[in-house]
């Protein structure tokens, strides 16, 4: 009989090598677990030693246990067995970066107090050997009580005496002697915690009196009263009259211990060899060397996006249009094959074309962020974002959000300050995000045809509506901040890790999970607005006289008259029920230059952008005898063509349609994300709001300045 | 001498003497390994600014809301 499953929890320092650890020790077997009312993703894993499986957590990387947000206070309860879903850990492995072993113990004397058994893994044992440091374990586990293992998490040295450890550790393992914190200290804390009836573990009681402010004290006090604020508050006053101010005292206290340990068990060279992160930091953070290589990383990493993809993607395309062909020589003409072929292929098809760029951006995001790159660009951005009340840190969400804003709007994570993270997440969706380059490219296609303008004018309008987002989001972001989210620029500060080789496996990892949640999203979202479209574009199916329309179509078929069959399926699109809605709204759309089917398509897109492209193919009603490849680019532009206004301003009408897209809210999957990080539906509303109606007045300005100007 | 840590030039040497403001946020700092008694380096001056910290990098910005007072030393 196998034995009871172990829950491990996995702790350290950002920038420790914990995913690494944990993707070497789970390998593909993991998942990520969610918690109701946080935002908090924690990833699972497991692995098994002898007949025994070890369920492995990954709790988020912090400096401490001083939980200041629900998120982190989840991290914390999770790790005292307070949390529902998931059994107290049996073990917890603190991962500990050797070359920074003195900043990284402070959060494993915290762990120590948690009562469980600790495992420390000193990772990175073969760079630190390189700076000369040595690290030696058996007297840094006679210091401290802890089992340690030396590991090279990315080289996969050492795992073996790491699970060896952890199963040692819960058979008969034992809670290490946590580090002695003053006196003073320690006797505040217990009647905080005699006051608290004992009703709580005491780590949670000492966390109370040490973090000031934090979510242990909003905690509290929610469940308790204000009485235990005042008590806290009155504690801290006798404290910081002993000599022992909080939280200094606590900050000093673990150092000291940590000093007394890595003096014997760490031997130092005198003077470190200047390590090569330096020298390449000289550059890479230099104001100006620094700024053209944050460029050339920019552009070499948009270039691949649109090269590199090019002939995947034209392989993906390619294979839809034989699939949607086959599926069309296969069907009987109608409706039902106006869906699946129009709708759901050429729906589905034209959003999974963007799988390669989407790849390809996370691909470069994974391994600028893991080999250390991320927070020298977030440090020189830092100095832009400030202006416009955001941080250096909202660089990478907002450049994420190029890719597709819902994994740009979970990477705001990082932001500590509310309003900061508040600001970014808001102006994200304001991103040219992958589903816009359907609109942009079919537009241009329709517009600017190659035969009147040169490359270099399409290029450029597809980069002007690219620029258009860069620009209006730290726009709207300043004035954000100084009307709705107006506060106190608060301290900044981020760590910038060494610089390390990426590994292969993390860059991985992110490429197959982004890429996996894209294509989800186009089989649950996009398909289904599709049909819904499609829907409400087919019924009612019968004219007033109760006539069907599908009858009277193939009667006129039958007899040869091609004109009169097109004017009863013009009909009948006017005539369905979104026809009727976009014929009413048609005034609204008349100022922006557009007819009630541009109306209905892009009334249609709300759900997701990409539903204008199979839309207007169900709209203008591409004729199955015509298999070109660009048979919507001619209908649309034919029809166009013999009307006055859109046949004369073709040109402002389409910059109108995509200045609307570049600036509206038409993605159900972001909104329902902004409404989880922000827990509220209020901004997801607002959101909406401002870029709907940001969307209709930049669509009115660009069409009547374009009419103005043909004249 | 007592100074701002802003007002230290680049390459400058100093010892951190003390650490004021926010309590939340001179804790955050204290366990990233900027507290009262440690060594640091400024390696670029500025908003934000670039600080070495035992062998740590720490990008900072908005000292203005949090006292650091330092005394320059020899390297």
């Amino acid at each position: 009989m196998p034995a009871k499953p172990v829950t491990v929890a996995l702790v350290g320092n950002p920038n420790a090598g914990k995913s690494t650890l944990f993707n070497a020790l789970s390998g593909l077997r993991q998942h990520v677990g969610n918690y109701p009312g946080v935002t908090v993703e924690m990833k699972k894993g497991s692995f098994t030693v002898g007949d025994t499986r070890f369920d492995l957590i990954d709790l988020p990387g912090t400096y401490s246990l001083a939980a200041r947000s629900p998120d982190e206070m989840v991290a914390v309860d999770l790790l005292l067995g307070r949390r529902p879903e998931e059994p107290p850990p049996d073990v917890i492995v603190s991962i500990v970066d050797a070359s920074n072993l003195d900043r990284h113990l402070y959060l494993t004397t915290q762990v120590m107090e948690l009562g469980v058994p600790v495992v420390l893994a000193v990772n990175m044992i073969d760079v630190a050997a390189g700076q000369g440091v040595t690290i030696d374990a058996a007297k840094l586990a006679a210091e401290t009580g802890l089992t340690v293992v030396p590991v090279q998490a990315n080289k996969g040295t050492g795992l073996d005496k790491l699970r060896e450890a952890v199963r040692a550790a819960a058979t008969g393992g034992h809670a290490p002697t946590a580090p002695k914190l003053p006196d003073a200290l320690e006797a505040e804390a217990k009647s905080v915690l005699a006051g608290l009836n004992g009703e709580v573990p005491a780590f949670l009681a000492r966390r109370l009196l040490l973090d000031i402010g934090g979510s242990t004290e909003q905690w509290f006090t929610a469940k308790y009263g204000e009485a235990v604020r005042q008590r806290v508050t009155d504690a801290r006053v006798r404290l910081a009259a002993a000599g022992c101010a909080v939280p200094a005292a606590e900050a000093k206290a673990r150092y000291a211990y940590i000093r007394a340990v890595t003096a014997k068990a760490v031997t130092k060279p005198a003077e470190r060899p200047k390590a090569l992160t330096d020298r390449i930091d000289r550059v890479l953070t230099h104001r100006l060397w620094g700024t053209l290589a944050f460029f050339a990383v920019m552009f070499v990493m948009f270039w691949s996006i649109f090269s590199l993809a090019e002939p995947l993607m034209d392989l993906i395309e390619g294979g839809f249009k034989s699939v949607g062909k086959a599926v069309e020589d296969g069907m009987a003409p109608g409706p039902l094959r106006s869906l699946v072929v129009d709708g759901i292929i050429a729906g589905v098809g034209g959003v999974l074309v963007f799988l390669p760029q989407i790849l390809i951006l996370f691909a470069f995001i994974a391994v600028l962020e893991d080999c250390g790159y991320m927070a020298r660009a977030a440090f020189l951005m830092d100095r832009l974002m400030s202006r416009c009340g955001m941080s250096g840190k909202s660089f990478i969400p907002l450049l994420s959000s190029v890719a597709c804003a819902v994994p740009g709007v979970m990477a705001t994570r990082v932001i500590e300050n509310r309003r900061d993270r508040l600001a970014t997440i808001l102006v994200a969706p304001l991103m040219s995000c992958s589903a816009r380059l359907p609109v942009y490219t079919l537009m241009i296609a329709l517009f600017l045809p190659t035969e009147r303008y040169s490359a270099f004018a399409r290029a450029g309008v597809l980069f002007a509506m690219y620029l258009l987002g860069f620009v209006v989001a730290p726009l709207v972001a300043l004035v954000l901040r100084k009307t709705l989210l107006r506060g106190e620029r608060s301290l900044f500060v981020m760590e910038l890790p060494a610089y390390k080789r990426p590994s292969v496996r993390n860059v991985l990892r992110r490429v197959y999970d982004a890429g996996w949640a894209f294509v989800r999203r186009a089989g649950t979202v996009i398909l289904a607005s599709m049909v819904l479209v499609w829907a409400a574009l087919y019924f009612p199916y019968t004219d007033a006289e109760g006539q069907s329309y599908e009858t009277r179509v193939a009667e006129h078929t039958e007899k040869g008259e091609k004109a009169e069959a097109a004017k009863v399926k013009a009909e009948w699109k006017r005539e369905s029920y979104l026809g009727r809605v976009g014929r009413a709204l048609e005034p609204a759309f008349a100022p922006l230059g557009w007819d009630w089917r541009i109306g209905v398509a892009t009334l249609a897109s709300f759900p997701a952008r990409e539903v204008i492209v199979g839309t207007l193919g169900i709209l203008y009603e591409v004729d199955d005898a015509e298999e070109d490849a660009d048979s919507l680019t001619k209908a649309v532009r034919d029809d166009w063509d013999a009307d006055p206004v859109r046949g004369k301003y073709a040109v402002p009408v389409a910059l109108s349609v995509m200045v609307f897209f570049a600036l509206c809210m038409q993605c159900a999957s972001t909104l329902a994300v902004i409404r989880r990080e922000t827990r509220s539906w209020a901004w997801p509303a607002f959101t909406f709001a401002y870029m709907t109606a940001l969307a209709y007045v930049g669509a009115l300005v660009t069409f009547q300045v374009g009419k103005l100007l043909i004249g | 001498m007592l100074i701002p840590l802003d007002m230290l030039k680049p390459g400058e040497h100093a010892h951190v003497v003390e650490v004021t403001g926010d309590a939340a946020w001179v804790g955050r700092l204290a366990e990233m390994g900027l507290r009262e008694g440690c060594k640091l380096q400024v390696l670029q001056p500025g908003s934000p600014c670039l600080l070495k910290v035992a062998d740590c990098r720490l990008c900072l910005r908005g000292c203005e809301t949090t006292q650091i007072l330092v005394q320059p030393v020899p390297a």
